[in-house]
């Protein structure tokens, strides 16, 4: 579990650090295949029913091949995306991980002292909150995306951690959800690459007050 | 015909996926598409009434994955209405778009269809949303109802409603994941405190909550107020609603306002029944005044200097959702049951006040208020409907929103927040103000802009008519109507933590 605990820091400063399109989304599925993986060890150390399997494998099937697999199918029709911004903005993003990483590990300090799944709660407010940093200082769309589905796996893994897995029905729903949620930003996405030749959305700034 | 509630229930849920399935199949003309949905949506009205005339409100239905209390009946009542009227006034809607100046559609024959499918499903998640009895599904279909309401917002796809609609799914998934976030809370301590049976079932949870430890109950309530109030459109995270609501076709601008906000704030108030008795009345009060009144005071200046007609609608409604919480928040019965009567006027008011902006869209060609003046000559009928549905949601005498919002101005001085109460009115002043100002202005003077004639039909000015009547009908007599006053005193009691 601690392996899998640095391992996961590491893909999020990554994913916090790369610009190249495609590279983003293999990091988000790697993230996801080391959600997967924690998923099955805290699935099988407490049963060995359907609903220890579950989790795994519908993060496997979605997360990992599903989701990245029609976000890179999208990324191969965008040509020359290059994220076109200063390195100062992937800069301020990594920074601001590893604020959120000292932050998150005082949090567990504070609120729960000397427990046992330290570690993957720090992790997990890593990842929320990074996520929410990649969504606001990013302006690509895929990188929103990526950004997006980070904040939920990290809401996951806390849920996981702590309530090992949601009740059957409303976890299928929850991953119907996801798996919706980011259809619908792909076809967005490509509505934005033919309505505005680009998919940087701070091109978008018609609507205001 | 005898059919008891499970049957009805059944039938209010089949009737709309099936008609989305057909429709999105597109294989039937556009007229029978046409009637098929006004017969689907009577349909559904039908069963709603059955069900309300069947259905004790003091006695709860409680099926595997199905509840339904008189909250909930009160909620199936208003987007079953919504429902409805969007079935009469949708043909006149998409029959004009595919003809005049911003006709969209006449390219596209095969849109309808798909229109139709997206809208029925939205208004099925809906449904959903009020029908099952379990925290997490509820959150899962209102997540849903994003998503599905996105591609309705983004439905013509132009760059301002893509840029809308990229905002709205943005703000709101993330809102929503941090209710997520609460729900997993709420789970673990139902699993500290209460064991593993019946995992989230809402009625479960209210019947063993009085030993949840407090700390614990104000961390998930923090954020679920945060993630729900997101999707309601509470001030600071309300960025995505004026873009939304007016970037959206007239009659999916309709029903997010009119149905899927106070959906939100319906899982709002079954999570915070659970919660309530170990957090105690005042922190939650506390946060539903402050950021209900918060909201009203946002809006006001947005309204005052709006050019767009359906962004100030938009304002408008998140003025009405800020009175709501800060009514929910009151914690009286009166203030209770007059944001309930609220829910019910403000959606079928902004219901037909979005559908008129919309057909003032397709007759000057233009949303912007400054370029259109002179309706009352130009276009009586839909001059007379907007001066009657924006003096009904001001809160005038003869219209119903007058009762709810008189209800809740009683409510706070009967709480004992007279100043809020002040506070409150002079907010609601102000948005008087300001509305006015700009829809007066529309009516009378010169028009440089020539409209294209008067659009009103005959079905949807009766629709509409309707709506504004029924909403005054049912507030004014509300006393008299015995089982509408029943089912909203019961809710009422729901909402202040008593199970019915």
């Amino acid at each position: 579990m601690d392996y899998l605990v640095v391992f996961l820091v590491l893909v999020v400063f990554l994913q916090t650090r790369v610009t190249d399109l495609k590279r983003a989304v293999i990091c988000l599925a790697s993230q996801s295949v080391i959600i997967a993986i924690a998923c099955f060890v805290i699935g099988f150390s407490h049963g060995n029913d359907i609903h220890a399997v579950m989790p795994g494998v519908l993060t496997l099937i979605v997360k990992v091949i599903f989701i990245p697999g029609a976000v890179y199918r999208l990324v191969n029709k965008l040509k020359n995306e290059r994220e076109i911004v200063s390195a100062s903005n992937v800069n301020y993003s990594t920074m601001a991980a590893a604020l959120f990483l000292v932050m998150g590990y005082a949090l567990v300090e504070r609120l729960m002292p000397g427990s046992v799944g330290r570690d993957i709660v720090a992790a997990s407010i890593l990842m929320i909150m990074t996520g929410l940093s990649l969504m606001v200082l990013r302006k690509r769309a895929i990188i929103q995306i990526c950004g997006l589905i980070t904040l939920e796996n990290g809401i996951y893994l806390l849920g996981l951690l702590m309530t090992e897995g949601l009740p059957l029905v409303v976890e299928l729903g929850v991953f119907l959800d996801v798996l919706i949620a980011v259809v619908v930003l792909v076809i967005l996405t490509s509505r934005m690459r033919l309505s505005f030749m680009t998919t940087d959305t701070s091109v978008m700034k018609k609507l205001k007050g | 015909m005898n059919l008891d509630i499970r049957e009805l229930i059944y039938i209010i849920l089949a009737l709309p996926l099936v008609f989305s399935a057909i429709s999105a199949a597109n294989f039937l003309g556009r007229n029978v598409l046409h009637w098929l949905n006004r017969l689907v949506a009577t349909g559904v009205g039908a069963a709603i009434v059955m069900l309300l005339m069947t259905f004790d409100a003091n006695i709860p239905f409680a099926g595997q994955y199905i509840y339904l209390d008189a909250l909930s009946m009160w909620m199936l009542m208003i987007i079953g209405t919504l429902y409805f009227a969007f079935a009469w006034t949708s043909k006149a809607y998409l029959d004009r778009d595919t003809n005049k100046r911003y006709g969209y559609l006449r390219r596209f024959g095969y849109l309808e269809g798909r229109f139709y499918a997206l809208s029925h499903i939205f208004v099925w998640i809906m449904f959903l949303v009020v029908l099952v009895n379990n925290l997490g599904l509820m959150w899962v279909t209102i997540e849903a109802t994003t998503l599905v309401s996105a591609l309705l917002v983004a439905f013509k796809f132009t760059r301002t409603s893509l840029e809308a609609t990229w905002k709205y799914v943005m703000v709101c998934t993330v809102g929503i994941c941090l209710a997520l976030l609460g729900t997993i809370i709420v789970y673990y301590i139902q699993l500290t405190t209460m064991g593993s049976d019946s995992p989230l079932n809402w009625l479960y949870m209210v019947e063993h909550s009085k030993n949840i430890d407090p700390v614990m109950a104000k961390f998930a309530f923090c954020f679920l107020f945060v993630g729900y109030g997101t999707k309601i459109g509470l001030a600071p995270m309300h960025a995505w609603l004026p873009d939304a609501h007016s970037e959206a076709p007239a009659l999916t601008s309709g029903l997010l306002s009119g149905s899927l906000c106070i959906c939100a704030i319906y899982v709002l108030i079954r999570n915070i029944v659970i919660l309530m008795p170990s957090i105690g009345i005042d922190f939650i009060s506390g946060l539903c005044l402050f950021f209900g009144i918060f909201t009203i005071a946002v809006a006001v200046p947005f309204v005052v200097v709006q050019r767009d007609i359906k962004r100030m609608l938009a304002y408008s409604s998140m003025e009405n959702f800020g009175l709501m919480v800060a009514g929910l928040g009151l914690f009286v019965p009166i203030a209770a049951q007059a944001m309930l009567l609220h829910m019910f006027n403000h959606a079928l008011v902004k219901y037909s006040l979005f559908y008129t902006a919309g057909t003032i869209m397709e007759e000057y060609g233009t949303k912007n208020m400054m370029r259109i003046h002179g309706m009352m000559v130009q276009v009586p009928r839909t001059a007379c409907f907007l001066l009657l549905s924006i003096v009904a949601i001001l809160g005038m005498p003869p219209f119903g929103v007058f009762f709810s919002k008189f209800y809740m101005i009683y409510g706070f001085f009967t709480a004992e927040h007279p100043w809020l109460g002040v506070i409150t009115l002079i907010l609601l002043a102000g948005m008087l103000i300001g509305i006015l100002y700009h829809i007066l202005r529309m009516m009378g003077g010169q028009s440089k802009k020539k409209s294209s004639g008067e659009l009103f039909g005959v079905i949807d000015s009766l629709t509409i008519a309707g709506l504004l009547i029924f909403s005054g009908i049912a507030s004014a007599g509300l006393s008299e109507i015995t089982v509408l006053n029943r089912l909203l005193e019961a809710a009422a009691k729901i909402v202040l933590g008593g199970v019915a």
